[in-house]
């Protein structure tokens, strides 16, 4: 098991080294920093004295080295725009970024439970299959459509959720429920299939034929079984749902991360949308390893592959 | 689960609806997707403007008619996603049966690569190569496809795993054929059907993936419209003219559902064959 955690922990640790790498040599090829700093008058002795005093004269591989070592004290340069060192905007950011993806993962999971376990006790088909087109149906509709349906349902029409903003549970509510209803159907599948397999087990036959009722079969018997490949499925679309938070929360105005990026973006500010792209991809990462992790000990199968 | 597939029958109804909005609507008179007209913005569905012309989808704010921007902006998406789908296709098949056929270490670093891409959110690693390389409709299809060939690696390489060892590869190995010889006889025809069907699949993300860019600002840049971008630039009339944004938004629903439930009912059938393959 140590061996297990070692080894995926090694693979964390590189990937994210990968990522900066990439982001780095991309932000080198994209153009000399130093003329995007300076005013367009500005004369070729100032362009050269700030590529001095930036360190950009000296051979991209050393820079890569000391770009990595500032780096690893958590220095990724200060904001071309607010002067402040870039990494501390970022982390400001993360809370509001972890308290969206939460909420979406907890919720999501609750409803797909709720959801799949009235399909599974109902006896109506056509319940289950509108149930299912309707989770289908959401699946096709991208995270910015469908927040704006929602904004324009609830707080244009109904007026009682507000459509932007962070502050209240109610800001909350419309964000949480766009992201947490994008996988359902992905979920639903899933916990129906898990379902499916419990019920062929001679545990439940032997339950049935106890004399048990069907309802008590399901809740007692078959649901803890089922719900582990649920929970390890949401576990690993827990970044994925970082990735959405992106989007989500540039259509709610979500002072999180991701909009900070997507700002920073428009603003060429760059050492910001690199701090910003190492804090998402390390949440992304740890995440990861932490599913792993949990569910090598749950299922001890998954430490020998 | 059976009863609960969704009927091939509507998917392609809604594409077909897709397929007229971009093929048949250009050819209508008063397809305009460029002239502004400011006497006229901001027009409901089904209006008239001050000199008679009828707008049958509205016109948005700078008073260019929105039935000729759709249409526009789903030939700007399809042309994207099929280009995309195209490069990531190629690139994903060739990797994918190179470390396969090989293994060793080409296959582990053709695969690490594969590991780290996943590694992170695809809509970040576009974010962040968007911002630095600059956007436009040609450089924004080929980043989501360089970005988009996991998928096929990995199924490919995987094929290419069994097929090595099949005896109409070992023969023509004994016989001096080259490793690429091989590659492009023998493993590419027998992986391409399953490719294509990845392929499909992956239509939809793209146009999603595509559509989420365009929407943040990052993709598609006006004057050129984008089911995306017209979303984003509509949520700012949202109150008084919501179907700015509800328009692109049921276009892109239609194709994006289109695409998805075709291409499931192509694994479906796959799958049913799987499962006859184990019963016993």
């Amino acid at each position: 098991m140590a061996y297990f955690i070692l080894r995926r922990a090694l693979q964390s640790v590189l990937t994210v080294l990968g990522v900066i790498t990439v982001t780095f040599f991309l932000v080198r090829l994209a153009g000399d920093p130093a003329t995007l700093l300076l005013p367009v008058e500005a004369t070729n002795e100032d362009i050269a004295r700030l590529r001095t005093a930036l360190g950009l004269d000296q051979p991209l591989i050393v820079q890569y080295l000391k770009f990595l070592a500032n780096a690893a004290t958590g220095d990724f340069g200060v904001s071309l725009r607010q002067r402040t060192p870039a990494l501390d905007l970022v982390l400001e950011r993360v809370p509001a970024t972890l308290e969206l993806a939460l909420t979406s993962f907890v919720l999501g999971l609750l409803l797909a439970f709720g959801i799949g376990l009235l399909m599974r006790l109902s006896t109506s088909a056509r319940l289950r299959t509108a149930i299912m087109w309707v989770a289908l149906a959401r699946q096709a509709i991208p995270v910015f459509s469908f927040g704006l349906i929602l904004i324009l349902i609830f707080s244009v029409w109904l007026r009682w959720l507000p459509s932007l903003g962070r502050g209240t549970i109610q800001h909350l509510i419309l964000p949480a429920l766009t992201l947490a209803t994008y996988e359902l159907a992905l979920y639903l599948r899933l916990f129906n299939a898990s379902l499916a397999v419990e019920q062929r087990q001679d545990y439940v036959r032997t339950a049935y034929s106890k004399g048990q009722g069907r309802t008590k079969v399901i809740l007692a018997h078959m649901l803890p079984n089922a719900l582990l490949p649920l929970v390890t499925i949401a576990g690993i679309n827990l970044g994925l749902l970082l990735g959405g938070t992106v989007v989500t929360e540039t259509v709610f105005s979500w002072p999180g991360v991701g909009r900070l990026i997507v700002q920073s973006v428009s603003q060429r500010d760059y050492p910001v949308i690199i701090a910003g792209v190492f804090i998402i991809s390390l949440i992304f990462v740890v995440v990861n390893l932490l599913v792993d992790v949990l569910y090598g000990f749950l299922d001890p199968r998954v430490r020998l592959s | 689960m059976r009863a609960l597939r969704p009927s091939l029958a509507f998917a392609l109804l809604l594409l077909l609806g897709i397929a007229v909005l971009v093929a048949i609507v250009p050819l209508l008179p008063g397809y305009d997707p460029y002239t502004q007209n400011l006497g006229a913005s901001l027009l409901a569905p089904g209006d008239r403007s001050l000199d008679g012309r009828l707008y049958l989808l509205g016109t948005d704010t700078l008073g260019r008619d929105m039935l000729s921007r759709l249409s526009l902006a789903g030939r700007v998406s399809l042309f994207i996603g099929f280009f995309a789908v195209s490069v990531s296709l190629v690139v994903g098949v060739g990797l994918g049966l190179i470390a396969g056929f090989f293994r060793g270490w080409v296959e582990s670093v053709i695969m690490g690569i594969a590991d780290l891409q996943l590694s992170i959110p695809r809509v970040l690693l576009l974010i962040a190569v968007a911002a630095i390389l600059g956007t436009g409709v040609f450089k924004l299809a080929l980043l989501l496809g360089i970005t988009s060939w996991v998928a096929y690696g990995r199924v490919a390489r995987a094929m290419a795993l069994s097929l090595r060892e099949r005896e109409f590869v070992l023969s023509a190995i004994t016989q001096g054929a080259t490793p690429f010889w091989n590659i492009r006889k023998h493993l590419l025809p027998n992986v391409l059907p399953q490719m294509l069907i990845v392929g499909s699949y992956e239509l939809g993300q793209i146009i999603v993936l595509e559509s989420a860019l365009s929407y943040l600002g990052l993709g598609v840049q006006p004057p050129l419209p984008s089911w995306g971008l017209m979303v984003s630039e509509g949520q700012t009339y949202l109150e008084l003219d919501p179907w700015l944004s509800v328009l692109p938004s049921i276009a892109l629903f239609m194709l994006v559902a289109g695409v998805q439930i075709t291409s499931q009912s192509f694994t479906a059938e796959n799958d049913m064959s799987a499962e006859v393959v184990k019963a016993p």
